[in-house]
């Protein structure tokens, strides 16, 4: 039986028992000599994809953590009046509050920027269904934007129409460059 | 008649094995709770238009369950039932795969882009898919797949994985447009969603086969064809979507055939293969090596690793697709084909190496196995017919032969001997290495079969 002829060379050498780091080693000799099964050829490559994979998907969670870092937030808000329907002749908005607009609405959001503090440097930005910025201020303090309360969404750039979707409004406070944390925000959906 | 211990002796299991019936039908429950619970909340909760069809389309999922059900059913059937049984299964699949073309057309499009729409769309996807099913199953070389299974991999893909991933999906955007700053880093999370929740959606569809067809999941290989037609078949179903969506969009702007006409050209011609089929190949693999592995726990790693590739194969593409901008020039349509090439060729030539190193070794043991076959002596393998049965090439032109001998039947009762004589050594492999369920009457039953075939071929 193989098991019992592996486990007589374990044992002994020329009648002397093996121990410790030798025994080890003869075990793994055991294992060198035995037949190659080349299955294992394909586990160790599909090892070596996974490798690769854990590495890719921490990129990715690094780049997450870039982007939104970890920390206490500034504890500040940003008072978003609404969206609404705009006119861009006058560039005044028109009716009440909206949550849905058509394709060939204009809409603009309205930001009350005197409740922010000076210290920090804010931008306010629209995003399209397909996360295209289409317009937005800044970046900069809040006293330099207070001039800039209605903040249209543009029709993206050889449109006719805005594009069908989830329009996401964002007040971003920035640190360096980067958009580190939301003051406020306001979903509207444009229907197709 | 041998006796017990010699059969047993003869027949070697691997003792205290989880029963995978019980396994799969855990998963399968696990799945009809997810789903029904998904399509419910979706509906009561986000009333997403996707949720809506997938309420309406759990009808859909049923019939492909019962299809397949009866699919697998049919296997256990005498030959004479089987056939009947089968024809039941493809009629299910076909009532399944309609009706949910219909609800994606009355509930996600038929109101934008258009009934005529929708059905261009799916007309100009079916060829495509059809084209890379029959090469992923060509894929196989020594022993193709069942059509009846790499198709009811393929409707898994389209209709089941494609439901598993509307609430997942829909409640995570919900949560992170809500949360996160948008940019780089919401982008970065809508990739993680896409890559976990559609790659395990179209992976348990690969598992499930690999639990309940034993028979028909021999190693890398088959794990990488019936991967690759889930992915096909998500592919399928997700180019409509992207097609019809765009042309409700840009149809305004006169720009909707154009677009739906590129989406189609990068979904179904440049990312065929380099896309969901890839992705879900890489699952198919890892689950294939698994199935020849000795030790539960490295069973376990192999598939964990599988779906780990496919994953970061998927998040890769979502989240740094904008790496690589499209100008809108004719240089444009250089950059789109580099841009895949450069971002999913390399996990396609992963899953093409691992294809290639699973053939190099089936064909091997194939090899090994027919040339013992051939010393028994018994009239299965002639020692003549080893090198013949080895080579595809071989294979075909023998068939060949025989039309010139007889006629087209004798052809086709050639390809049933050669496709026995395969299946035997295959289980002759199995069983040497001892990761075979079927009892070792079943391998004298197909010693019968390639026998009896023989004598049609008149050899």
């Amino acid at each position: 039986m193989v098991p019992k002829q592996k486990k007589a060379a374990d044992t002994a050498i020329r009648g002397r028992p093996i121990r410790g780091r030798l025994k080890a080693l003869t075990r793994l000799a055991g294992v060198a000599a035995g037949p190659r099964d080349p299955v294992f050829t394909l586990y160790r490559t599909l090892l070596a994809y996974g490798a690769v994979a854990i590495l890719i998907l921490l990129a990715g969670a690094a780049e997450f953590i870039y982007f939104e870092p970890f920390g206490k937030p500034a504890g500040i808000t940003v008072h978003i009046a609404g969206v609404y329907r705009y006119d861009p002749t006058t560039h005044k908005t028109l009716g009440p509050d909206q949550r849905t607009f058509t394709r060939s609405d204009s809409f603009a959001a309205v930001v009350d920027w005197s409740g922010l503090p000076d210290s920090i440097t804010v931008q306010a930005i629209w995003y399209d269904a397909f996360q295209n910025v289409v317009g937005g201020v800044g970046p900069g303090r809040p006293s330099e934007l207070s001039a800039d309360t209605v903040i249209p969404a543009k029709v993206a750039e050889g449109l006719k129409y805005h594009l069908p979707g989830q329009y996401i409004f964002a007040v971003e406070r920035l640190d360096g460059n980067l958009p580190v944390e939301v003051l406020g925000r306001r979903i509207v959906l444009v229907e197709r | 008649m041998p006796g017990l211990a010699t059969l047993i002796a003869a027949n070697p299991r691997p003792r205290q094995r989880p029963t995978r019936y019980v396994v799969a039908i855990l998963v399968a429950a696990v799945l009809v709770v997810v789903m029904i619970a998904n399509s419910v909340l979706d509906f009561a909760y986000f009333d997403t238009i996707p949720g809506r069809t997938s309420l309406y389309g759990l009808l859909a999922v049923a019939l492909v369950a019962l299809a397949t059900y009866v699919g697998v059913r049919a296997f256990d059937r005498d030959p004479k039932t089987r056939a009947r049984h089968l024809v039941r299964a493809g009629v299910l699949l076909g009532l399944a795969a309609l009706l949910w073309l219909l609800f994606s057309d009355v509930f996600l499009f038929a109101g934008s882009a258009g009934p005529g729409v929708a059905v261009a769309c799916t007309l100009a996807c079916v060829p495509t898919t059809a084209f890379g099913l029959f090469v992923v199953r060509r894929l196989d070389r020594n022993e193709k797949e069942p059509w009846r299974l790499v198709l009811v991999a393929a409707a898994w893909g389209a209709i089941v994985a494609t439901s598993l991933v509307v609430w997942g999906e829909s409640l995570w955007e919900a949560v992170a447009v809500r949360t996160l700053v948008p940019g780089p880093g919401l982008d970065a999370s809508r990739a993680f969603s896409a890559g976990l929740l559609e790659e395990l959606g179209k992976g348990t569809a690969v598992l499930l086969l690999f639990l309940v067809m034993r028979n028909e999941f021999d190693d890398v290989v088959d794990g990488i064809v019936y991967g690759a037609a889930v992915g096909l078949g998500f592919n399928f179903m997700e180019s409509i979507a992207y097609m019809t969506n765009i042309y409700a969009v840009l149809s305004p702007e006169g720009a909707g055939g154009v677009a739906a006409g590129f989406q189609w050209y990068a979904r179904q011609v440049l990312g065929l293969f380099m896309g969901h089929a890839t992705y879900t190949a890489l699952i198919g693999a890892g689950i294939g090596i698994a199935r020849q592995l000795p030790s539960r726990r490295r069973k376990v790693i192999a598939i964990v690793m599988g779906f780990l590739a496919a994953i970061a194969a998927h998040f890769s593409w979502d989240a740094w697709l904008s790496f690589f901008p499209i100008e809108s020039s004719l240089l444009g349509l250089v950059e789109v084909h580099l841009r895949t090439v450069l971002m999913t060729g390399p996990f396609t030539a992963g899953v093409v190496v691992l294809l290639v190193l699973g053939l190099r070794n089936e064909s091997a043991a194939l090899a090994d196995q027919l040339r013992k076959e051939a010393a028994l002596g018994g009239g299965t393998v002639l020692p003549q017919e080893v090198a013949i049965l080895t080579s595809p090439w071989k294979r075909w032109r023998e068939r060949m032969r025989a039309v010139d001998r007889g006629n087209v039947r004798a052809y086709f009762t050639l390809a049933r001997l050669q496709a026995a004589q395969l299946d035997l050594a295959m289980e002759r492999w199995h069983r040497e290495r001892q990761e075979i369920d079927t009892p070792l009457e079943a391998e004298d039953e197909l010693r019968r079969q390639i026998l009896k075939l023989r004598g049609q071929a008149a050899f």
